[in-house]
């Protein structure tokens, strides 16, 4: 296979003038954009540009927000390379690019954005066989529970009980556990990732980024159009998931060892779910979610001691 | 009584009103509003509705549901489709009446979500691998996309096939004014149903142009469905004379039927040199249009075609045999059915009006395109040799 081509001799090649913008100084998500106020996928953006430290990585964003978002002339948001792929082939594109990079001796890790419709739905049998094949990629996927790009459906990472426009009396089915069908392919890397900590976002990009192989990073993302919940709460939200036990910090190594990184804190659910008109329907029986949140963790305790990080760098 | 709905919503109640009972969707912009009317719409119980985690589910469900015995739909747009292109095949040979709508947008890939096209029109036709025919409907406005849904269930139904209908994001996401209850519409049409007993075929070719009695798969008959070539009882086979026999009334049950599936609204003038055929979000301009010309003094047939494949040739010919000397055609994409026309009628000129940038043609557009064609005709006919 031949596949010299440098980014800078294609621009060259093809007559690109100073409207290409190749300003290596740009963030990855430059001011400007059009995405809504207290989105958690913008803050989670701006925190991987700044874990990265200035190194500048190849995006594979799916259908989905994160793609609206690079924007129509001038308003494009991405200071970096992106590609936008098909909803389900995200996993696939990336692999493409980071194989042929490979080749070529390049190191930019390629990195796939997805929401979770892109991850837990349509996109979950390209990213299952990246997986498999231990692809080196770093998969984000902002879990903002719904699909907000197409006007607030429901997903299957939509929790029990939330008011979408595809279930207007609150779901019924649970959410999907990313996490554990991610470990259940024992990749070297896989972690909840959250905007309310900050120090603990930040060591987690760079273990990925240190890591070969393929990794995954679930972000819950804060969405106050979807959640109906307001803007500048949402930092807030996301701090009361992880204190009340709905959203656990945790990392699994090689999908074989776990390490809890925040335990719940004896903050009441109501605290999360009274601040977002979503969970209307399912604030009559907040057991329900109770019953969930213990079960999550006596499953994930169970799963530390048995099979606990130990010494694993980071 | 007079209401004031989009696109999207006319499909909706013209599904209801034929009697669908299930209903597997994914979200896509400009049709997910398809999806969630459903959801409010069956919550009743009326029927079943199911969001799905991708296109190809939710087709598959629909005919997994058809099979056994629902009147199934689905809507999607350009990128959907394509996801369900091989199933719409598994549709095609298994027999399967359902009822594909398409609100198109600008292509190809993700193209513009937002923006509106009438892309599709071959892609529809031709959306899956073998090249076998199934019957494409368009509408131009609220009031068609209704009638057209309603109707799509009658020929699914008669014909046992997967029936698509065209919308596009302006018919779509538009509201207009529409006396859905004035709208008159043919008996609501059910499949043929097998016996309860005596010898039973389900894929029986009893004449070319019928299709087979219908049993529910896991019914009293015994029932098998395979997207495999096979013969009249379902059994796979390799016997020449079986698959021609299949594949053939799989093209003839559509074409032998084309006079039948014909949905045009002429308005014809026995005079007129220059015959406009439009469709889809176009048609509204073609219209107007029509009005300005004739208003100039300028005599013009029209053609709306709600029916797109089969081509609705025969009431294409009666428009045009009278002496038309050209053939307008505007239309949302790069000339697409133009080309068709092309086929059809050698001997015309077809003058192809098109637009594909996302906005629309403006009627005045059509009218200084014909006015010119009709002046530059007269000035050729004086010039001396």
């Amino acid at each position: 296979m031949s596949a010299t081509t440098t980014p800078a001799a294609a621009a060259t090649a093809c007559g690109a003038g100073p409207l290409m913008c190749d300003d290596p100084t740009a963030h990855l998500l430059r001011p400007g954009n059009t995405n809504c106020a207290g989105c958690g996928m913008s803050i989670g953006l701006q925190w991987l540009d700044q874990a990265l430290g200035g190194e500048k990585p190849v995006l594979v964003i799916p259908a989905c927000c994160g793609i609206v978002t690079a924007g129509a002339f001038p308003t494009s948001a991405y200071g970096v390379p992106t590609a936008a792929s098909t909803f389900a082939s995200a996993a696939a594109v990336a692999t493409g690019i980071a194989t042929v990079q490979a080749l070529n001796g390049e190191t930019t890790p390629v990195i796939c954005w997805t929401g979770d419709g892109g991850t837990y739905d349509i996109g979950v049998a390209t990213l299952s066989a990246a997986a498999e094949r231990n692809e080196d990629l770093i998969y984000i996927c902002y879990d903002n529970e719904i699909y907000g790009n197409t006007g607030g459906q429901r997903s299957s990472a939509t929790p029990e009980g939330v008011v979408t426009s595809t279930s207007p009396r609150g779901k019924t089915e649970r959410k999907k556990d990313m996490m554990s069908i991610m470990a259940a392919h024992r990749i070297p890397y896989a972690a909840t990732l959250s905007v309310a900590h900050r120090d603990d976002f930040m060591r987690k990009l760079r273990a990925a980024r240190a890591t070969k192989g393929f990794r995954f990073l679930l972000l819950l993302s804060p969405c106050p159009t979807g959640w109906k919940s307001e803007p500048e709460e949402s930092v807030e939200l996301i701090d009361f998931a992880v204190r009340c036990g709905l959203f656990p910090l945790y990392e699994v190594f090689d999908g074989a060892r776990y390490r809890i990184n925040a335990r719940p804190d004896g903050t009441p659910l109501a605290e999360y779910l009274t601040r977002q008109r979503r969970y209307a329907a399912a604030a009559g029986d907040p057991a329900r979610l109770e019953r969930f949140v213990a079960e999550q963790w006596k499953y994930l305790e169970a799963m530390a001691k048995a099979f606990p990080a130990g010494d694993d760098r980071v | 009584m007079r209401e004031f709905i989009t696109g999207n919503q006319a499909v909706v109640r013209g599904a209801l009103r034929a009697g669908c009972d299930y209903v597997a969707g994914y979200p896509i912009t400009p049709a997910s509003s398809i999806l969630s009317d459903f959801v409010r719409a069956f919550a009743g119980e009326l029927g079943i509705v199911v969001q799905t985690e991708d296109e190809i589910a939710a087709i598959g469900q629909c005919i997994g549901a058809a099979m056994a015995g629902a009147r199934a739909l689905t809507a999607t747009s350009g990128p959907g489709l394509s996801l369900y292109s091989e199933n719409i095949g598994l549709a095609q040979m298994g027999e399967t009446p359902l009822v594909i709508v398409d609100c198109q947008r600008m292509g190809p890939a993700t193209g513009g979500a937002t923006a509106t096209g009438d892309g599709d029109v071959i892609f529809a036709r031709h959306v899956t691998a073998g090249g076998y025919p199934l019957p494409v409907l368009a509408a131009t406005d609220a009031a068609s996309a209704y009638r057209l849904t309603y109707e799509a269930f009658n020929i699914a139904e008669r014909l046992r096939t997967p029936v698509i209908v065209l919308s596009s994001k302006d018919i779509a996401l538009t509201r207009q004014t529409v006396d859905l209850d004035a709208i008159s519409l043919p008996p609501r049409l059910a499949r043929r149903a097998a016996a309860d007993n005596g010898p039973y075929a389900p894929y029986a070719v009893d004449r070319p142009e019928s299709s087979p009695a219908f049993a529910p798969i896991g019914g009293l008959r015994r029932v098998r469905f395979t997207g495999s070539i096979h013969d009249e009882r379902g059994l796979l086979t390799i016997d020449r004379g079986k698959i021609e026999r299949k594949l053939t009334h799989l093209r003839d049950k559509i074409a032998m039927n084309a006079g039948s599936l014909e949905d045009v609204d002429a308005d014809l003038d026995g005079r007129a040199r220059t015959l406009i055929v439009s469709y889809g979000v176009a048609d509204g301009a073609a219209r107007v249009a029509v009005r300005l010309l004739r208003r100039g003094g300028t005599r013009v047939s029209h053609v709306t075609l709600y029916s797109l494949w089969p081509m609705p040739v025969r009431a294409l010919r009666d428009a045009v045999e009278p002496g038309v000397e050209r053939i307008v055609v505007p239309e949302l994409n790069i000339g697409l059915y133009a080309d068709e026309l092309r086929r059809v009628f050698p001997a015309r000129p077809i003058e192809s009006i098109q637009r594909y940038d996302g906005g629309l043609i403006a009627p005045r557009t059509i009218v200084d395109h014909v006015v010119r064609a009709e002046s530059a005709k007269r000035t050729e006919a004086f010039q001396p040799c």
